[in-house]
């Protein structure tokens, strides 16, 4: 694009004025006339047979106006999924502590708490599987006795307990560890950590007879939501309206369908609006959080630092159901794989099912565990064979039209760039002061591909609307990157452009906000869109004008002849005089998956990371040694997102992402008990970062162009979340000289084992 | 059985029935549609609830509205309609101090009492007047940037 005006500038984003004022409508201030209050009953056991549920009471109680258990829905009736084994409401067995049992409606959220305590529920407890890999062992008790009879995706491997098991073979890694002069075999393991988006999960349902059914909610994937939307109510999916309202954060976590075919059955029962919110309590015990993992990694490598081969088996805890596991399996094991060429990889990634809360999306699913653990060994592999880990990295790392462990070739690759200046950035090879530690981690990142589409139009007011089908949440994706993709592709300012999400009613049909995806998909519909309405613009005007179009220009609200300015016609003039009305055009885009080799992969619903994204981050740390508190004293992360649309907008993406990588890393932790019930459902005992716990973040921007995206663009949304708990557990190795292998590493652990250190062994008794 | 209050709102006197376990927050939103006031976790953890009371920022989700007479309280309407701090505002806007925006307001009111009673902190006050607000989406970087940008003094380290 010659003389970009937009493509690169650090201009405001759409939304930025309304929030900064406190007018901004987001989904919890969103209300219907006469609405009622939902609420939801969930199980207080992590795993019972349900024996009867009464609501007689909470039906009778004043102001309550529906209650809904399984026993009002279709029989046997599961939902949309990779595997569909999961009830909307649970009927005869609850799997989880949280599971949803009884939603009610009623006219104040008093009474709808009311409600739910007088609903008598009578359950035998049974014992949980709580750790999976007792659940994955031969004869575990199963957690879906009917598994087998489950329809699901074709291509899936699955077995009792172990909803997906992906492979990824290249090359002989026995052979290559017998030629090794080293090989290194450790044990990582990490917790779940929750999305703790700062907007709750809230919907507000209108399903009325002889109306369009529609739902409004703090959705970032909107035509999934009328998909099980329409399947709870039995209608066609083009017959559902689900409107998408203002987003206070998501990461993933505003993905699926929690609420919205819980509310849209209690608006229909009750023929009344009925708003349905997720109170944070609820939310932190039976969220869609992060999968908690264990991974046995084995690597050999030669003296010279050359890794032949590696080895990697994850076990990833799904929680009860299949939920996105199965995707995201795979997800970790092209993460496993890493930005590396290594000739011989063997890589098992088990999603098993025990008795938790279904672990879901959450901002680079899969990403962090599997980055902890490789970068993580990594650091031990230099180590054993006396190398610096960045001479070790450099020497194994994917350079341009290299061949992925997966058999595909990657291009546009910036990392080896990524690298040189995330370390230079926290001078590397400067040696650190006592207490002192610096620490890195590589990666590469998907562009999550699919179909989105975007109208462009200029209304008889000579205004320039863009619309798109999926909501902006939070990222400026939408209200930042794609305003200013349009605009560019116009020629005209950002301020002549106004961005509208639509709802599914539209038509504009959209795979989300969501896999790092939105600037690149979204971003390039709109691109195609508004190249298309600036041809119709300028064709009209080429009559009123009298100027060949090619000889025109944009600006300023505008179109004039570029030798003699003065020859113009304004929008709204050009508008009001067009024959056909409204100008308008609409586009989509489904861009090519990446290709890569079939025979390397088994049970990988995501086998390729499509034109994929290079980062490195490097952190210093200081390690107090009495009480093992952990500084991040200097963290710079390199990304190379292909090209910056804003560059304001890509630094808050990679600060923000590294935040809540910092807390994965040192304190966030979704903890369940040896029984299976979780304990830590408020902010209080669940540990956010603070801004007293965070260093000034240095985002690095790298451009190695995509032949994707508007400009070169490629994806970044999740990248950043990836590398921090590697990054920072190889600083506190380098500071303390002892590797901590599990996450968080809280400053206990740290003062725990600097304590053992220290001390000479107790002498035996005798 | 409702009681009868009177709060000073962003200038103006509401005189309300209400009941008496009713937090400020939920007469701010409910009772008087100021809804740039956000709610969460009701537990005082957060800080997306924050507005300033007698010129101290506080979480209005752990005040009862029963004790939220007799001093000013300032909503974000109330600080984007008086305009003072125009220029924090602006400096959110421009520095990219806004992602989802929940937490914004909060923030804002956290920073405007900061600046109000010391407009020169230092670095280490600007992080400690800051540090009962979370923001899930930003790093903080960009925010505390935004708000050195607003700072009429000059921020020492």
């Amino acid at each position: 694009m010659t003389n970009a005006k937009t493509i690169g500038q650090r201009t405001p984003r759409q939304d930025a004025g309304a929030k900064a004022a406190g007018r901004f409508v987001y989904g919890m201030d969103f209300q219907l006339p006469g609405q009622l209050y939902g609420a939801i009953l969930r199980s207080p056991h992590p795993h019972a047979l349900i024996r009867s549920i009464d609501t007689r009471r909470a039906q009778s109680l004043e102001g309550v106006e529906s209650v809904l258990t399984a026993k009002e829905l279709p029989a046997g009736l599961l939902m949309p999924g990779v595997v569909c084994d999961q009830p909307l409401l649970a009927s005869d067995r609850v799997r989880y502590h949280g599971e949803p049992v009884a939603a009610v409606a009623a006219r104040t959220p008093a009474v709808a708490e009311q409600a739910l305590q007088l609903i008598t529920i009578e359950y035998q407890p049974l014992p949980a599987l709580v750790d999976p890999e007792e659940a994955m062992a031969p004869g575990a008790p199963l957690v879906h006795e009917g598994w087998e009879a489950y329809q699901a995706e074709q291509g899936l491997v699955r077995e009792r307990n172990i909803c997906c098991h992906a492979t990824l073979r290249a090359g002989n890694v026995e052979a290559a560890f017998a030629q090794a002069d080293a090989v290194v075999e450790e044990t990582y393991s990490t917790e779940s950590v929750h999305q703790s988006h700062l907007e709750p999960r809230v919907a507000t349902a209108q399903v009325l007879p002889g109306q369009v059914p529609t739902v409004y909610t703090n959705t970032q994937l909107p035509y999934w939501i009328r998909t099980n939307v329409a399947h709870v109510l039995g209608v066609p999916e083009e017959t559902v309206r689900i409107v998408t309202t203002g987003i206070g954060g998501a990461f993933g976590s505003k993905l699926y369908p929690q609420i919205e075919p819980l509310a849209a059955l209690l608006s229909q029962r009750a023929r009344k609006p009925v708003r349905l919110l997720v109170p944070l309590s609820d939310e932190l015990l039976a969220g869609l959080p992060r999968h908690p993992t264990k991974t046995r990694v084995k690597s050999g490598v030669m003296r010279d630092g050359t890794l032949v081969a590696l080895q990697a088996t994850m076990v990833m805890d799904g929680g009860a159901y299949a939920g996105s596991t199965p995707e995201i399996a795979s997800v970790a094991v092209l993460c496993l794989a890493g930005p590396y060429h290594t000739p011989n990889v063997a890589i098992d990634v088990f999603g098993v099912l025990t008795h938790k809360t279904n672990f879901g999306a959450y901002r680079g699913p899969g990403g962090p565990q599997s980055v902890f653990a490789l970068e993580t060994h990594l650091d031990e592999v230099a180590s054993r064979i006396g190398m610096d880990p960045l001479e070790l990295r450099l020497r194994n790392l994917l350079d341009e039209g290299d061949l992925a462990p997966n058999g595909q070739i990657v291009t546009a690759v910036g990392l080896r760039e990524a690298v040189e200046r995330a370390t230079r950035a926290i001078d590397w090879h400067e040696p650190a002061r006592p207490n002192h530690g610096k620490g890195l981690s590589l990666g590469w990142w998907t562009t999550t591909l699919q179909l989105s589409s975007s109208e462009a139009l200029l209304d008889e007011n000579g205004k320039v609307f863009v619309r798109v089908g999926t909501q902006e949440i939070g990222t400026g994706a939408i209200m930042g990157g794609v305003r200013q993709i349009a605009a560019e592709a116009l020629g005209l300012d950002v301020d002549d452009v106004m961005v509208e999400v639509q709802d599914t009613l539209s038509g504009l049909w959209d795979w989300g906000s969501q896999g790092s995806r939105t600037v690149s998909n979204v971003g390039r519909a709109a691109q195609l869109a508004c190249q298309e309405l600036r041809l119709k613009i300028l064709t009209l005007a080429e009559q009123m004008l009298e100027t060949n179009r090619d000889l025109l220009e944009m600006a300023e609200g505008c179109v004039f002849a570029k030798e003699s300015p003065r020859d113009r016609i304004s929008l709204k003039e050009l508008a009001q005089r067009s024959p056909e009305g409204v100008l308008r055009s609409r586009a989509e885009s489904r861009p090519e998956p990446a290709t890569y080799d079939k025979t390397r992969l088994t049970s990988c619903l995501y086998p390729a990371f499509h034109h994929p994204s290079f980062h490195c981050h490097a952190a210093e740390v200081e390690v107090d040694p009495g009480t093992g508190e952990v500084r991040v004293l200097r963290y710079a992360a390199a990304h190379d997102i292909g090209h910056a649309i804003n560059p304001t907008l890509i630094e808050g993406q990679i600060e923000g992402g590294v935040m809540q990588g910092i807390g994965m890393a040192l304190m966030e932790e979704v903890l369940y008990d040896s029984k299976g019930f979780r304990t830590n459902t408020n902010w209080t005992d669940y540990k956010l970062p603070t801004i007293a716990d965070l260093p000034e973040i240095e985002a690095i921007i790298v451009e190695h162009p995509s032949t994707l995206g508007p400009h070169g663009s490629k994806g970044l949304g999740e990248s950043p979340v990836l590398h921090p708990p590697a990054a920072i557990a190889n600083a506190i190795a380098a500071a303390t000289g002892e590797r901590f292998r599990s996450l968080p590493v809280t400053a206990e652990k740290i003062a725990l084992a600097l304590d053992k250190a220290a001390k000479p062994a107790p002498p035996q008794r005798r | 059985m409702p009681i009868t209050i009177s709060l000073d709102v962003n200038g103006k006197t509401h005189v309300l029935d209400i009941q008496p376990q009713e937090t400020l927050l939920q007469v701010l939103r409910e009772r008087l549609g100021l809804m740039g006031t956000k709610a969460n976790c009701e537990e005082g953890e957060c800080g997306a609830c924050t507005v300033l009371f007698d010129n101290k920022p506080v979480n209005s989700c752990l005040l009862l509205a029963v004790r939220a007479q007799g001093s000013p309280i300032v909503t974000i309407e109330g600080l984007t309609e008086d305009g003072r701090h125009a220029a924090l505002q602006a400096a959110f806007v421009q520095e990219g101090a806004i992602q989802c925006g929940y937490c914004t307001p909060g923030f804002l009111l956290s920073s405007a009492a900061l600046l109000d009673r010391n407009p020169a902190p230092t670095q280490d006050e600007i992080i400690f007047a800051l540090s009962g607000n979370i923001c899930r989406c930003t790093g903080y970087t960009k925010i505390v940037r935004a708000v050195k940008k607003a700072t009429p003094g000059v921020v020492s380290e």
